[in-house]
């Protein structure tokens, strides 16, 4: 599914060249509940970011079911955001002004689907993480842990292979915290990938193998089932 | 995503910043308005003036007048200030003329009853109403048996018929012009264009030339209204019987053709509006520009503000052509319909001045079609830039941005 090797990325900082990920190499298989965890400066969102194909490695290579995702183009990487990653953000990132049904709609819209499918589509996601009710309301208007379970169902729009979640509960408080952790697990057990990202060793806990970094190195990794 | 599903989530997203978005359109909306305001009232001004170019010269008429009358100033010593008997006579004996008529011009205190009002006078021959198109809207028009047996009959405008009569009929009443009671025999309208009849007044009493003659034996004969047959050179004709007039008179710039001047100030003056239309065009045209500078200023602000929400969009698998897009639709959107509302807006004030003037503005349908197609791409012009910025954003640091 995922496949890293000898990923490094720079950033320049004024004349100076920053060295973010040192070489990483890393799998991660199919199906796998992975979670990623490291204090921050650490370089675990700039990883992120690259799994996530919103950045790209300044050296090594990043395959994605197969696909070395260095060599592709914009569009091309718009379009593997679009229909084999799902995210989920710590801050939800919701459209603040259109409806929750609209905000899972956008995924689907910039897949092309029709507008009856997209409303369709988006009513079962919604109703799947227990947000059926909430269909209309607009995201100022839903608590924290109702915007992660529309952002959840955002990141299932089109039906990804992979979610990929950065401190998805770090907004949170821990009961509804635990909650969305449980809703990742039961998305997990229907056979999907997830990573996580976080700081937070409870939710890293919750999943089967744990990756540790520090400074831009993979330090070690945790496996506790699988 | 189709065209209309992009402009829907443009209007959505204009929906949400009222205020802003009217504002914006505002600029091009009042561009737009006041050009299509002053093209109207250029149109109007023109067809005024060809109007009353038409509407002073009848057909196969050729109008010739005392050169003192066209150009007014101190005569010189034995200028030729009328025209007399044998002026018409040198006139009549022309081949081609079938009748030579004449008029008179001048003022009067009209009265009927208790009422009086200062009128303007013309009196002419039984054509008269076609010479300075009268349309008769009750009675007749005076007859040639009129003219030839010197009775004491009017036609009164409306205005005037108005004015004397109130809203009673004045068909069979009797009005007193110096002295002698005139039978009314018939009301007109002046069909003569509007921008004329601004200048001139609209109380006016027509009656035959003999009538007036009995009337005011001082008053000058003003006009001389050759009826040529049909068929014939009238430019060359009038020429040729000017030239004669002016032989007998003994002065080279005696007589004058009045149609020819009619048309030459016409032209002159359609050409005055078409420039002013030009120029207060261009002003306007500023004014449209102003309002693009405004809708771009504010598309920039636009991104800026929503730079996390194109990082949003693009984390969801949103291509830059469809952040382009989404940013061109809406400032498009917001020209389009401020272009629209100035052309309904200008339209009014055309309808508003027709209305109060008399004037007849109106607006080309291409002219409205074009308005509103150009602001439409202002629009797209206008966003492009900030559009491209927004396609071009990092998404990290646009997703990151507070």
């Amino acid at each position: 599914m995922i496949e890293l090797n000898g990923v490094r990325k720079a950033y320049k900082v004024g004349d100076e060249l920053l060295m973010v990920l040192h070489g990483i190499d890393l799998r991660i298989e199919e199906g796998e509940f992975v979670s990623i965890m490291g204090p921050s400066g650490s370089g675990k969102s700039t990883l992120m970011h690259i799994i996530g194909c919103l950045d790209t490695p300044s050296a090594g290579e990043y395959r994605l079911r197969g696909t070395s995702v260095g060599g592709l183009s914009a569009r091309d990487l718009a379009v593997l955001r679009n229909r084999t990653i799902g995210f989920v953000f710590q801050n939800f990132h919701l459209l603040p002004r259109i409806t929750a049904v609209r905000n899972v709609e956008l995924p689907l819209l910039y897949a092309g689907v029709s507008r009856a499918q997209r409303r369709s589509r988006a009513l079962e996601l919604l109703a799947r993480v227990g947000m059926a009710d909430r269909a209309q309301h607009l995201p100022t208007a839903l608590s924290g842990g109702q915007k992660q379970r529309v952002a959840i169902a955002r990141a299932l729009a089109n039906d990804p292979a992979l979610i990929l979640a950065d401190e998805p509960t770090g907004a949170l408080d821990q009961r509804t915290g635990l909650e969305i952790i449980e809703l990742l697990r039961e998305l997990h057990s229907a056979g999907r990938t997830i990573v996580v990202i976080t700081h937070d060793p409870t939710v890293a806990a919750a999943a089967d193998r744990t990756i540790y970094i520090v400074d831009g190195h993979i330090q070690r990794e945790e496996v506790r089932r699988g | 995503m189709n065209a209309w599903e992009m402009v829907s989530m443009a209007l959505i997203s204009l929906r949400t910043n009222k205020l802003r978005s009217f504002l914006t359109m505002l600029g091009i909306l009042i561009g737009v308005a006041s050009i299509i305001a002053i093209v109207a009232i250029g149109n109007g001004g023109k067809a005024a003036v060809l109007g009353a170019i038409a509407s002073g010269s009848a057909q196969n008429t050729i109008q010739i007048v005392p050169r003192e009358l066209v150009a007014p100033g101190l005569p010189q010593p034995g200028q030729v200030l009328a025209i007399d008997e044998s002026d018409l006579a040198i006139a009549a004996s022309f081949s081609g003329v079938q009748q030579v008529n004449y008029t008179l011009y001048g003022t009067a205190v009209v009265g009927s009853g208790n009422r009086s009002d200062n009128a303007s006078i013309e009196a002419g021959p039984a054509n008269l109403n076609e010479l300075t198109r009268l349309q008769i809207t009750r009675g007749h028009m005076f007859s040639q048996a009129d003219v030839i047996g010197h009775r004491d009959v009017a036609v009164l405008s409306q205005s005037l018929a108005n004015k004397l009569f109130g809203s009673g009929n004045p068909i069979g009443g009797l009005v007193t012009v110096s002295g002698v009671p005139l039978q009314v025999i018939g009301v007109a309208v002046s069909q003569q264009a509007s921008l004329f009849s601004l200048f001139m007044g609209s109380d006016a009493l027509y009656m035959p030339a003999t009538t007036c003659q009995d009337l005011f034996p001082n008053w000058s004969i003003s006009e001389m209204d050759v009826q040529a047959a049909p068929g014939t050179n009238l430019q060359n004709l009038a020429q040729r019987i000017v030239t004669a007039l002016n032989i007998h008179a003994g002065d080279a710039t005696a007589f004058a053709d009045s149609s020819g001047l009619a048309s030459s100030v016409g032209a002159l003056l359609s050409k005055v509006t078409t420039i002013l239309t030009l120029v207060i065009g261009a002003i306007a045209g500023i004014a449209l520009l102003v309002g693009g500078v405004g809708v771009m200023n504010i598309m920039l602000v636009s991104v800026t503000e929503r730079t996390q929400e194109i990082g949003i969009r693009i984390s969801l698998g949103a291509t830059r052509t469809a952040i382009l897009f989404q940013f061109l639709v809406e400032s498009a959107t917001i020209t389009a319909i401020g272009g629209l509302a100035g052309v309904v807006i200008g339209s009014l004030i055309g309808l508003g001045i027709r209305m109060a003037t008399g004037i007849p503005a109106s607006v080309p349908w291409p002219i409205a079609v074009l308005s509103f197609l150009f602001s439409a791409v202002i629009g797209v012009v206008c966003g492009l830039y900030p559009a491209n910025k927004a396609a071009r954003l990092n998404p990290i640091e646009a997703l990151r941005y507070e």
